[in-house]
């Protein structure tokens, strides 16, 4: 259980860090949080030649408002997360799901670059950004690019970055008032079996819009049912509209046979937790109070 | 000769200064370097817990954590408690029969130990939750449940744990 040996780089820059990775073509990875790549070295399902520590360089925790965007530094911490005060008043999905990721001493360490970047298909952080609709900036020796987070996430623990590229920040537009969060799991602060994460917008004569419904758990990685919230918009949320925007998620889903559970438990979960998600965030539809 | 880093680590308020390999962890560095071996391993993938230590006075699991990364930081482990006598916390995890065999018992210590420097006294909901991050096979987890309150309870002020 020891890791393979690597060469440990503590860069002093976003720059030094770009041209590490750069100079390693692929044989290195930015060392965030470690709560996955520490296990994977240590399992020996990954070998590097060099990890690049980014966890002390400046400003790269930072949360900040820029008018109706909220901007993360890769390096964010749930632990931050879970207590920002900007982040309950603005992306209150967001702070909720925290609770779900791993444990408290998971949370003191894990970041939300490094969740992102590991794109686990159940994971909490990618099904939230998905729900949210989050932009992944991405920065290598070439210069930045903004990357939508439907693109970001490609299948199983992979993403569009570049072996040369760094997540340098998540930007997040202004998020609909409401949402509701629901998971499965085996045994408390397991990964989920699947997991719900709807968000939208109640307008004064009570119909829904901007309604979007992420999905986990369910496919090579987490997925938005579109279909099912175009045919809520616009609606009151009445059980016969939620009965059928549920069933018509599992058009969007391929679920996996894991050591979690069988495909067929989760195409049975499915239609169960988008329907309780979206009479949750019917019900209720106070905006969240941190 | 594989590559070494040089470290300087303030373990329980002293410092310690080696060369290490890189891969190694945390936990590994506490017991072999320094010979701190109450700090337990169990599965060194970051599960069990059990392996608990604070550094800069936030609960970690140090397995998932390199000694490099530690370096010029602040590392508090279970050998911080006791002097002559057992801490209060520890008499406390000894007076509700909190432990059984005793291995994951340093974990618990210091996830507990992070809470009370803190100065938060959790409800037991959310006790259970503070303290999910470390496994115990024997005890069942409720009398570690009571002893972290009693101590939390108990203790009144706010006491530093450990330097
Ligand atoms: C016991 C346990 C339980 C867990 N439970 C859950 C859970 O319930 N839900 C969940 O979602 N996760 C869970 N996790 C995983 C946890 O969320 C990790 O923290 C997360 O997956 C990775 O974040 P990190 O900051 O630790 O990244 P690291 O482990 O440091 O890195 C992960 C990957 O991302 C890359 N990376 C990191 N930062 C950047 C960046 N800025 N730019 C480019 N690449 C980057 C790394 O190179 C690496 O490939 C659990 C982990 C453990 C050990």
């Amino acid at each position: 259980m020891k890791s393979a040996p690597f060469t440990y780089v503590r860069p002093a820059s976003v720059e030094e860090a770009l041209h590490v990775l750069d100079e390693q073509a692929g044989a290195a990875r930015i060392l965030a949080g470690g709560q996955s790549l520490v296990p994977m070295l240590q399992m020996r399902l990954m070998q590097l030649d060099a990890l690049v520590d980014i966890n002390r360089l400046p400003g790269l925790d930072e949360v900040r408002a820029a008018g109706a965007e909220t901007i993360f530094g890769p390096l964010v911490r749930y632990a931050t997360i879970e207590r920002l005060p900007l982040v309950a008043e603005r992306l209150p999905l967001l702070q909720c799901v925290m609770r779900f990721v791993g444990d408290p001493q998971i949370r003191n360490r894990g970041t939300i670059g490094g969740s992102l970047a590991q794109a686990d298909p159940t994971g909490e952080v990618p099904l939230s950004c998905l729900a949210l609709d989050a932009t992944i900036v991405a920065a290598s020796v070439s210069g930045t690019r903004e990357i939508l987070i439907d693109d970001f996430l490609v299948s199983s623990y992979t993403t569009a970055l570049e072996p040369g590229e760094m997540i340098t920040e998540i930007r997040f537009p202004l998020a609909p008032h409401h949402f509701a969060f629901l998971e499965r799991n085996r045994k408390h602060n397991d990964f989920a079996v699947v997991n719900v994460a709807v968000v939208g917008r109640r307008g004064s004569d009570g119909g829904w819009s901007d309604l979007r419904i992420a999905l986990g758990g369910v496919s090579d990685r987490v997925v938005l049912a579109v279909e099912s919230a175009a045919l809520l918009e616009g609606t009151t949320l009445e059980e016969d509209a939620i009965a059928q925007a549920a069933q018509l998620a599992l058009d969007v889903i391929d679920p996996p046979t894991d050591v979690r559970g069988t495909a067929e438990y989760r195409r049975h979960l499915v239609p169960v937790y988008v329907r309780r998600a979206l009479s949750k965030l019917r019900d209720d539809h106070e905006p969240f109070d941190a | 000769m594989p590559e070494r880093v040089e470290v300087t680590i303030s373990v329980n308020g002293r410092k310690h200064r080696r060369q290490v390999e890189p891969r190694m962890h945390l936990a590994d560095f506490l017991r072999h370097e320094l010979g701190l071996t109450g700090t337990h391993i169990g599965c060194e993938q970051g599960v069990c817990g059990n392996c608990t230590v604070l550094v800069d006075g936030q609960a970690v699991k140090s397995c998932l954590m390199f000694a490099a990364q530690a370096d010029g930081q602040r590392v508090t482990t279970v050998e911080s408690l006791a002097e002559e006598e057992l801490h209060p916390l520890q008499q406390a995890f000894k007076d509700a029969h909190a432990l059984q065999c005793g291995y994951c018992t340093p974990g618990f210590l210091m996830a507990a130990a992070a809470i009370a420097a803190e100065g938060r006294r959790p409800s037991r909901e959310e006790l259970r939750e503070e303290l999910s991050g470390v496994i115990c096979r024997c005890t069942g987890y409720e009398n570690i449940l009571i002893a972290v309150e009693r101590y939390l309870e108990d203790r009144g002020e706010v006491e530093a744990v450990g330097g």
